[in-house]
């Protein structure tokens, strides 16, 4: 048997194997709408769109407002020529999100495919306009000119099909999620390099695959990926902590210090960030910044006893007694055997 | 070796997402080079596929491992570890009695 049709049995097999595995847990969990949503993309990657319709619908069902679970859902019905139910769909999320590129997109594609040329290149105009990265896509194919659109006959049947990437990118994504978790990660950034490749601008995918690449070691592939992500969505806060984690590793702590600054002013809401920003600027004996941090790790999170060792250090280092004193009473407050607290508390009291 | 803190809570973080560990109730910090490790110690699930009655050797091993991982990274002084599940007696891992 040839190579490659060994590598894509296997393939299809593990496709099977993780369509059942995710069917059992939906049995367990039916009310888990990213569970319905994740098997509607798995069945519809089996070619089976009417069962990948059902669980699309109740995905929503669940919850009304799953804007992945609506795009899966229209674009399923694109390919299924079902053009009114995919144009309402699209357009309901476009009112929610006009500024969003890829429902413009989609509605420009399926414009042109019902012969509605004009709203077609109208929705691609504003695509191009609300999206760089589609006025980047659209130019590369020549689509996109001196802010107009030009579309001859033979671009217009290439642009009719793109449309066709999206649900295949999707089911990708889903499959490496999934392998992700159950800690195979090998397969997984396969998987995710595929989503990446058929849907090059969703932050999304590359956002994942630094993550898994983050968990297999191969940091310089990981920095590459979020720093992607972050291009496409400059206020992903998340992924500006992880790529903080990454240059952590490679003891790059300037660039780490510079992305974890980015990450507290986008998520400020995450007491796990304002500590490890703490970290950085202790460790720069930046002290009055890095107890400013350590305080509002401490509003968010009351209960963060390690902030509290940290702010108790600090204020020895800078022979604040008093101020030690007092975070080390609190730490005993919330855990009272706390024996290294104890200590560090008998030493300056 | 001095070493910045930030370094090694980014290296214990790596640790425990490569590992066997369910560190979802895991919280650790960093305090001039002393880890501190808290919360309640459980295994993934499919980590183990023995007996029950192996279960406790495998988790005091993996627990063994976990510090000595720790341990190796540069500029670690020490590791502190406060579980409410498991204790460590005479160099020896053992799960703690609940409290009444």
């Amino acid at each position: 048997m040839e190579p490659g049709k060994t590598s894509g049995m296997k393939q299809r097999t593990i496709y099977r194997q993780i369509l059942s595995e995710v069917q059992r847990e939906i049995q367990i969990h039916p009310e888990y709408a990213d569970l319905q949503n994740q098997f509607g993309l798995l069945l519809m990657g089996q070619g089976d769109g009417k069962a990948a319709e059902r669980h699309f619908l109740k995905t929503l069902s669940l919850n009304p407002r799953y804007r992945e679970a609506r795009l899966n859902l229209a674009f399923l019905y694109m390919e299924m020529g079902r053009w009114k139910e995919a144009e309402g769909a699209f357009l309901l999320e476009a009112r929610r999100d006009p500024k969003s590129g890829i429902l413009h997109h989609a509605l420009g594609v399926l414009y042109l495919q019902t012969g509605r040329r004009k709203e077609a290149l109208a929705q691609i105009r504003r695509a191009a306009q609300v999206h760089p990265y589609y006025r980047g896509f659209y130019a590369r194919r020549e689509i996109w000119r001196q802010g107009s659109v030009h579309l001859d006959p033979k671009k217009e049947k290439a642009f009719k099909e793109l449309h066709l990437n999206y649900h295949f990118a999707q089911f990708h994504n889903s499959v490496g999620l999934y392998l992700a978790r159950k800690g195979r990660s090998n397969m997984a950034a396969k998987e995710l390099e595929k989503a990446a490749r058929l849907e090059p601008d969703e932050f999304l995918f590359h956002a994942n695959l630094g993550t898994v690449y983050y968990h297999q070691g191969i940091y310089q592939k990981a920095i590459h990926e979020y720093k992607k992500a972050l291009e496409m969505d400059p206020t992903y806060g998340m992924g500006y902590a992880y790529l903080s984690y990454t240059y952590g590793l490679l003891n790059r702590t300037r660039e780490a210090l510079r992305c974890m600054e980015k990450a507290v002013v986008l998520s400020p809401r995450y007491a796990d960030l304002h500590y490890n920003l703490a970290l950085l600027y202790s460790d720069r004996r930046k002290y009055k910044k890095a107890v400013a941090e350590l305080r509002k790790a401490l509003r968010i999170n009351p209960q963060y006893l390690f902030a509290r060792v940290n702010l108790a250090v600090l204020f020895e280092d800078q022979k604040k007694w008093k101020e030690a004193r007092r975070e080390y009473q609190r730490i005993l407050q919330i855990t009272p055997d706390n024996e290294d607290a104890r200590k560090r508390l008998s030493r300056i009291s | 070796m001095l070493r910045e803190d930030f370094v090694i809570q980014t290296n214990v973080r790596r640790i425990l997402i490569r590992s066997n560990i369910d560190y979802s109730e895991i919280n650790f910090g960093t305090v001039k080079g002393v880890v501190y490790i808290q919360g309640t110690f459980k295994v993934s699930s499919g980590a183990y596929i023995g007996g029950e009655e192996d279960l406790e050797g495998f988790m005091g091993k993996t627990l063994r491992s976990l510090e000595l991982k720790i341990k190796g990274i540069p500029g670690v002084v020490d590791v502190n570890f406060q579980l409410g599940n498991w204790k460590k007696d005479m160099g020896k891992w053992s799960r703690a009695k609940p409290q009444e």
